[in-house]
């Protein structure tokens, strides 16, 4: 009796354990992302671990960009592990230490978080980060120099934020007081928030911060904000990201413009974003991966890269209830026709 | 494969007996004294954040994982005077102060939800670095050893028997002189002071304090209990040992998640899988009790129809 | 040695469940008294009880014990002058903790707990022979967890736990009801040895009437919250069933309305 519930209780798992992998079976096929080819060429091979942090657009085109250029350039010379955290820090720390027990030859980290485990786990082994909003702050280093000195280097998601501080001047000359959005619970968007916030004072703006701390309180916060404000800005924010259907009507209700600090944020409730393309993003860390592996060049001092695709976009649709005049340079950006983003 | 595996796991090792030291605290208030307390999601975080910030600002860590304990103490007073001071039920209590830790969390790392610190710039105690590994986990089992040893001789005292006593029966407790409230919260306060500097511990471990390092940790140090109390329960009687299988639980636990993402299996249902652990765990030592019925009479309240014995 | 006057309580006032629980209650008990409380079905006997013990607090009126007013002290703080057994024998002890343990903890009703051991060895040498004398062979079980005894046990080992330290007052809440005839007759006679022994003042409710006249010096019956008969020295002990049930009848003008009572 004593023993046939133990023996309960281990099957349980077992089956539950058999369950989930039944479940993944079912999904993974349509991502791609697991490739498992091993080469047989006679030069060197080489297998990267790739941790992304959450299952998310941008991250995935990132993942898909980096993959895309190895490939091509690598062919079956590549062996890519990836692993998802699905939003878990602790798992991040999981993922990576099994990278470095099976001693791969790169790590790819994308999102902060995956950076951060990653730093933690390895001083031996190169690292690149992807869609790193600040590597200063994610490595602690107090003088940037543009270069970690460290066994990581990558590039950063950051569209420059005086210009979408400028933007914001730009499409709303009249406007005073901007109320800039975010969730609190993600760092990212305060160094973002800060920085536009001092950009916009060089701008004769004042600004004030609304933060809500998750899904359930976007729509009150929002709704202060949009009273308090002429124009709202919501920087790279993937809990504003995930709610912009709630944003978007209370903000079309009060007549107040929002800029975006990525797209799909500008597409889901804003009027215009300084967009950059992720899975560019990604193929530059192919690149550095390449320089890396094949010509041993040392992420000490390979320096940070930036997207260089900078796109200004705005909703034609949005512009033109609120009455703002789009200037010159604008790529417009259709709504209701998600097949054409990528 | 296997054998990358078996390299690899020295790191959820140490995760797991780090999280083993919450599940101890977790062990103070839901098998001691019989409270499913919920502060404890918000406390890890407050000790993460303290340990981090007090640290990058240069205070010596030591001193600054002693702080976030005392903050993690702190927490667990605020849930221990709700509950027994204003009769909140302890569940509702521990939501309460849970929420408002986000805020003071988010005030303590100032306004930052994350706050990183690394093993390059500070010398931390523990670290997921794969060089501090082992070092990691000697300092992880000397902090077991240590909490355990302290526990033993404390809930053994005359001071600890009241506590326990409160737990076991509150009506026994107070017809025998005991101030109940007060032994709860001194309950309260000693598990979240233990789970903040476990807390404390996993900001290093995963190099960084975040506000939401302490979502469902409740549910994690739940199942690292479960688990080792339905693997040892039978074996370990003595009250050391128990609190040895908690941690031996969060080791489990975690390497049930090392496997989980080594075999590629979606990670979006791990949290659902915690939970399911958590529930068959407790669902089936109860079935067991219902489906034995005469055995479980015993353990269980009598029933009043009992005195028609008589 | 206890004095209590006026002593009232109503539960829910001012809701459709309000009942008056005690109303007026005066009684007055000397050392060395031994008193048994019976009544019928919410006479407030166990109400009673509970108010001296604290688990209630006082609508009004006054509990004094040996000059001390402890009407507003909470049930933590009075414990120390009672010993208290209750009707479920689960109530008066911790199950996961050992019969040792429990023993200690009632050794130090009302003292400070500190940080010293809960249990010392010179205590459990203490316990095993004061187990001894209950005859229940639980002598060599000194760490088993308590959960594993019956209730008989249970209620022997409550009651040591009550007189461990001696108490002003020992309070017997019908400790003898959940239990079967043969135990329940074993522990009475426990409890009046150790009354007897020990020279305690005590109150014990109970529902069998036999027991309320066969033990004890003085007799309490209770009715709709009040005391309606109080009978003690020669007059208590020519007590017979019959002639008690005839007395309330004729006090309370309704009949005994508790079957059990009755039966036994």
């Amino acid at each position: 009796m004593k023993k046939s519930k133990k023996l309960i209780a281990l099957l349980l798992a077992a089956v539950m354990l058999f369950a989930l992998a039944a479940c993944n079976n079912e999904e993974t096929p349509g991502t791609g992302d697991e490739v498992g080819t091993t080469a047989g060429s006679a030069t060197d091979t080489y297998t990267i671990g790739i941790c992304q942090f959450v299952q998310h657009d941008a991250l995935d085109a990132a993942t898909k960009g980096f993959q895309d250029y190895l490939t091509e350039q690598l062919g079956d010379r590549v062996e890519f592990s990836y692993q998802n955290a699905s939003g878990e820090k602790t798992n991040c720390t999981t993922i990576v230490s099994q990278f470095v027990a099976s001693n791969v030859d790169l790590i790819m980290a994308n999102a902060t978080d995956a950076l951060v485990a990653a730093a933690a786990a390895t001083e031996d082994i190169p690292i690149l980060g992807t869609s790193i909003t600040d590597y200063a702050t994610a490595l602690q280093i107090d003088n940037w120099t543009g270069t970690t000195g460290m066994n990581i280097s990558g590039t950063a998601d950051l569209a420059p934020l005086d210009q979408q501080a400028a933007m914001i001047k730009e499409l709303c000359p009249d406007a005073k007081e901007v109320g800039i959005l975010y969730c609190s619970a993600e760092s990212n968007s305060k160094y973002q928030a800060d920085v536009v916030a001092e950009e916009l004072q060089k701008l004769g703006l004042t600004s004030t911060v609304y933060t809500f701390v998750d899904t359930n309180d976007v729509q009150q916060v929002t709704q202060t904000a949009v009273d308090n404000s002429d124009v709202v800005y919501i920087p790279t924010d993937n809990t504003a990201a995930s709610n912009t259907e709630a944003i978007n009507n209370v903000a079309e209700a009060a007549g107040v413009p929002i800029i975006a600090g990525e797209e799909g944020i500008c597409k889901g409730c804003g009027i215009a974003t300084l967009s950059i393309s992720y899975y560019d993003l990604g193929r530059k860390t192919g690149e550095m991966a390449y320089d890396i592996l094949v010509n041993g060049a040392d992420p000490a001092t390979m320096p940070i890269e930036y997207s260089d695709g900078l796109t200004k976009k705005a909703v034609t649709e949005r512009c033109e209830a609120l009455n703002i005049t789009v200037p010159e340079g604008y790529e417009a950006i259709v709504l209701e026709d998600e097949t054409a983003a990528q | 494969m296997v054998l990358e595996f078996l390299q690899s796991l020295p790191s959820p090792i140490a995760q797991g007996m780090i999280w083993g030291i919450m599940a101890i605290g977790v062990f103070i208030t839901f098998r001691v004294l019989d409270l499913a307390d919920l502060t404890v999601d918000g406390s890890i975080a407050t000790g993460g954040a303290v340990l981090v910030v007090l640290t990058t600002s240069g205070w010596n860590i030591w001193l600054a994982l002693f702080v976030a304990f005392l903050a993690g103490c702190a927490a667990g007073l605020v849930t221990g005077v709700l509950h027994t001071a204003f009769g909140i039920p302890a569940i509702l209590a521990g939501i309460l102060t849970q929420l408002s830790l986000y805020s003071i969390n988010l005030r303590i790392m100032g306004g930052r939800a994350n706050t990183p610190i690394s093993h390059r710039k500070y010398d931390l105690i523990v670290s997921s670095n794969e060089n501090l590994l082992p070092q990691t986990i000697l300092t992880a089992a000397i902090f077991i050893v240590v909490i355990i040893a302290i526990l033993y001789w404390f809930f053994g005292t005359e001071m600890g028997h009241s506590i326990r006593a409160t737990g076991a029966n509150e009506a026994m407790a107070r017809a025998n002189g005991i101030n109940t409230s007060s032994r709860k919260i001194f309950g309260l306060v000693l598990s979240n002071g233990i789970v903040a500097v476990s807390g404390g511990l996993l900001a290093q471990f995963s190099a960084n304090a975040d506000i939401n390092m302490g979502r469902g940790a409740i549910v994690i140090g739940l199942a690292a209990v479960i688990i080792g109390e339905v693997i040892f329960g039978k074996i370990f009687k003595n009250f050391a040992l128990k609190l040895f299988a908690c941690v031996i639980g969060g080791v489990i636990y975690y390497i049930v998640i090392a496997i989980v993402l080594k075999i590629g299996l979606n990670t979006n249902d791990l949290k659902l899988f915690s939970a399911l652990v958590v529930a068959v765990f407790l669902g089936v030592p109860y079935w067991k009790n219902q489906l034995s019925g005469k055995r479980s009479s015993k353990k269980d309240k009598q029933p009043k129809e009992g005195k028609a014995d008589a | 040695m206890l004095e209590i006057t006026n002593l009232s309580k109503t539960f829910n006032p001012g809701t459709i469940n309000e009942k008056v629980a005690l109303s007026n209650v005066n009684l007055t008990l000397q050392d060395g008294d031994f008193v048994t409380v019976i009544g019928g079905n919410g006479a407030g006997k166990s109400t009673l009880l509970n108010m001296i013990s604290g688990v209630y607090s006082a609508d009004s009126g006054s509990i004094v014990v040996d000059g001390i007013n402890v009407t507003n002290k909470p049930e933590h703080k009075r414990a120390k002058y009672f010993g208290r057994v209750f009707q479920d024998p689960m109530t008066g002890t911790a199950a996961n903790m050992e019969i040792a343990e429990n023993l200690a903890l009632a050794a130090r009703r009302g003292k400070r707990r500190t940080l010293r051991m809960g249990v010392t060895s010179k205590e459990k040498a203490h316990y095993k022979e004061l187990l001894k004398t209950l005859g229940l062979g639980l002598e060599d079980r000194l760490t088993s967890k308590v959960g594993l005894l019956s209730g008989g046990q249970r209620q022997a080992l409550t009651l040591l736990m009550a007189t461990l330290q001696k108490p002003k007052l020992l309070l017997l809440d019908e400790h003898t009801a959940a239990l079967d005839p043969k135990t329940s007759a074993k522990v009475l006679a426990l409890s009046d040895k150790i009354i007897k022994d020990e020279h305690l003042t005590a109150m014990m409710v109970t529902h069998n009437m036999n027991d309320a006249i066969n033990y004890g010096n003085r007799l309490i019956m209770m009715h709709e919250g009040r005391i309606i008969l109080d009978i003690s020295g020669e007059e208590k002990k020519k007590l017979t069933v019959e002639a008690l049930l005839h007395k309330f009848e004729e006090i309370s003008g309704s009949e005994f309305a508790n079957d059990r009572a009755l039966l036994s």
